[in-house]
């Protein structure tokens, strides 16, 4: 090409082809050193970020060692810390808020995708979307004043009456606790798992669903024995991503735990998680043993999270290829 | 293959390079705040945030020097001073020794006096029920659960008392009323004093937690039944029910400027580190409200900005508190004005 160019056309042209020329010598490896510098710069960061999140708890770990993480006491009076109650509330509230946001989160997809008049299914998926941006400490707002007037009035008292027997809906109702910290997360979780199931659910193929109502299949046994079964390591992919949001919330559940340091059976009672924890305390916190004990609970929680996220690559991948070979 | 992992190597070398240059700006950025003279950094407690806006305007007009403040709560002011990246910090509680150690070289300068106050949410009860310490005391340590419990029915002749379940309710944030009410109960209740103590941030045996003043308020407007120590101010606004607390003279004062400055006029004496407390005043003081606290400006006694930040004190203390009173806060009293004063002239 450039062989011919010179005869052909006038200098200007070769000018313009030389140039192009260099653009494409630079234009491809400037390229992938810019988007690999910002791959580095992201490792970078999640590396520096784990190592400052170690460090910082390393004064409290060689003062309480693993003893932290069963010992439920923290008073910044006497500088002893334990983590036993935070890593309680942590798990306890994020399962029940899966145990909510789940099946709930399939009922809204599968509606979506399946059920739902066309006309519908647009608004009906954008408005669930929204609710993933509005502003964690908004909802944490609406739970000090709408939930937890509810929660004490009128939704503990009737479990407690009802289900009293069983500790969980023991002792009095409280505005803030474990269960309205659930319901916010349930709340937070519910348009992240049902966006990705969606997405999920459209992925399945049409010529099986069609081949089930063929061979006389109802609705439900649709759903039941094609989509479900196809979908189902998404559905796992998507709660867990849920779950890494409710492990790590931590403004909301500031506003409507209840900021206790304490385990109690029951569900009505405060309690606290590591996030909201740090939350609270971090920024006014003294002391070096203090502030090393709140890097201690972000590295347990950096840790769970951790397990969770690669829980969940493993059920994934194991089961994908199974799904496919059927 | 090989082009790329050099290229890979100087991508790398490219970022750490970048990084430093982050890390070295970030503390430049720290220093170049004290170079110029006509500005001043501060960082720490949200108790006096209301105040120093309030000072803020006010000493750029006077002075021309304009302060920067960041509410980010006492113990990163302390933090941030003792790290030298503001000019000064603020703090609601005394340092301890611990902290004066290791911020090297640093006074303790108290610039303003606010009381905190113990409202509640009790439905059919009027406004100013009368306590006593060792009940607040009881209450917080879970000893008194019940509104018509006798201790409380005793204090309250003819008020009719609801069987309604006491929520105490607490500060889950370091705070400069959970300092002040902490030091008050400390102070009339041995038991209190070994079972939780005194500090910015203590654990509470019993009740609920909200953060912030607008999170224990939030508890206080849902909950029948809640009480809640409060920033005077933050109780005025909302037109909380409060409690009247008695004092060692055995009175009831009404929470307010007056009986705060009562108070801090029944002061003997300010000890050689500024370490001011005015909870549970003596008996003389028949008018003190007993749980005042003091919040202090923390300040290095070396910086290049002594000038500039003695210039400020001295007028924070002095002009700069008759901003006070309409935000709830007491001015200072002359003797802790003296000490203030002899701490300031040590500056620079």
């Amino acid at each position: 090409m450039s062989a011919a160019a010179p005869s052909a056309t006038p200098p200007r042209g070769t000018l313009a082809t030389v140039r192009r020329n260099i653009v494409d010598r630079i234009g491809d490896p400037s390229l992938r050193v810019l988007a690999g510098a910002a791959s580095v710069v992201a490792v970078f960061v999640i590396l520096l970020l784990a190592y400052k999140v170690f460090d910082g708890s390393s004064s409290a770990f060689s003062k309480f060692g693993l003893g932290f993480l069963t010992s439920k006491i923290w008073n910044p009076v006497t500088n002893q810390f334990g983590a036993a109650s935070f890593i309680y509330g942590t798990l306890v509230s994020s399962a029940i808020a899966m145990l909510f946001a789940g099946p709930l989160s399939i009922a809204i997809a599968l509606y979506l995708t399946e059920l739902a008049p066309r006309r519908v299914r647009r608004p009906v998926a954008t408005l669930v979307d929204l609710l993933a941006a509005i502003p964690s400490v908004i909802i944490g707002l609406w739970g000090i004043l709408v939930m937890a007037p509810f929660m004490v009035n009128q939704l503990e008292p009737a479990l407690h009456s009802v289900l009293g027997w069983i500790p969980l809906f023991g002792g009095s109702p409280s505005p803030f606790g474990l269960l309205p910290a659930a319901l916010v997360l349930t709340i937070m979780a519910v348009p992240i798992v049902s966006a990705i199931t969606r997405e999920v659910f459209e992925t399945v193929p049409s010529d099986l669903k069609e081949a089930a109502y063929a061979l006389g299949a109802t609705r439900w046994e649709m759903t039941r024995m094609v989509i479900l079964p196809i979908a189902r390591p998404g559905i796992v992919g998507a709660s867990i991503l849920g779950l890494g949001r409710a492990l790590g919330e931590a403004i909301a559940v500031t506003q409507v735990i209840g900021g206790a340091v304490s385990i109690h059976a029951s569900l009505f009672q405060p309690a606290d998680t590591l996030a909201s924890r740090i939350a609270s305390q971090f920024q006014s916190a003294s002391g070096t043993v203090y502030i090393s004990s709140l890097f201690y609970l972000a590295a347990i929680l950096l840790v769970i999270s951790l397990i969770v996220n690669i829980g969940a690559r493993l059920i994934v991948r194991r089961g994908i290829p199974a799904k496919v070979m059927n | 293959m090989k082009a790329s992992r050099i290229s890979a190597l100087v991508m790398a070398i490219a970022s750490s390079l970048v990084i430093a240059a982050c890390g070295s700006s970030s503390s430049s950025g720290g220093s170049s705040s004290t170079g110029s003279s006509k500005t001043l950094v501060g960082a720490g407690s949200t108790l006096i945030a209301p105040l120093m806006s309030q000072w803020q305007p006010a000493y750029d007009t006077a002075s021309g020097v304009a302060v920067t403040y960041g509410a980010i709560g006492s113990g990163g002011g302390i933090e941030q001073i003792t790290a030298r990246t503001v000019d000064f910090g603020a703090s609601d509680a005394p340092l301890t020794p611990a902290q004066f150690t290791a911020a090297k070289g640093v006074v303790q300068v108290p610039w303003a006096l606010a009381a905190t106050v113990v409202a509640y949410h009790l439905t059919g009860v009027p406004n100013q029920l009368k306590l006593t310490g060792t009940v607040l005391a009881d209450i917080y340590l879970g000893q008194i659960t019940m509104w018509n419990a006798p201790q409380i029915k005793a204090l309250n002749p003819g008020v009719n008392l609801p069987a309604t379940k006491i929520t105490p309710v607490y500060r889950t944030d370091g705070s400069g009323d959970t300092y002040a009410f902490t030091n008050y109960l400390s102070h009339v209740s041995p038991t209190f004093k070994s079972k939780v103590g005194n500090a910015t941030q203590v654990s509470f045996p019993v009740g609920l937690g909200g953060k912030g003043n607008s999170g224990v308020g939030g508890v206080l407007s849902t909950t029948n039944g809640s009480i809640a120590y409060i920033a005077i101010s933050y109780v005025l606004e909302n037109k909380f029910d409060y409690a009247l607390i008695q004092n060692a003279a055995g009175k009831y004062p009404v929470p307010g400027v007056p009986s705060i400055s009562a108070a801090a006029a029944a002061l003997t004496s300010v000890p050689a580190n500024n370490d001011v407390s005015i909870v549970d005043p003596p008996a003389s003081a028949s008018g003190a409200y007993p749980i005042s606290t003091f919040t202090y400006a923390i300040v290095p006694t070396k910086s290049s900005k002594a000038t500039t930040l003695k210039a400020f004190l001295s007028w924070a203390i002095t002009t700069g508190q008759a901003d006070g009173p309409k935000l709830d806060f007491a001015p200072l009293p002359a003797k802790v004005v003296t000490a203030d004063t002899a701490t300031i002239a040590k500056i620079g």
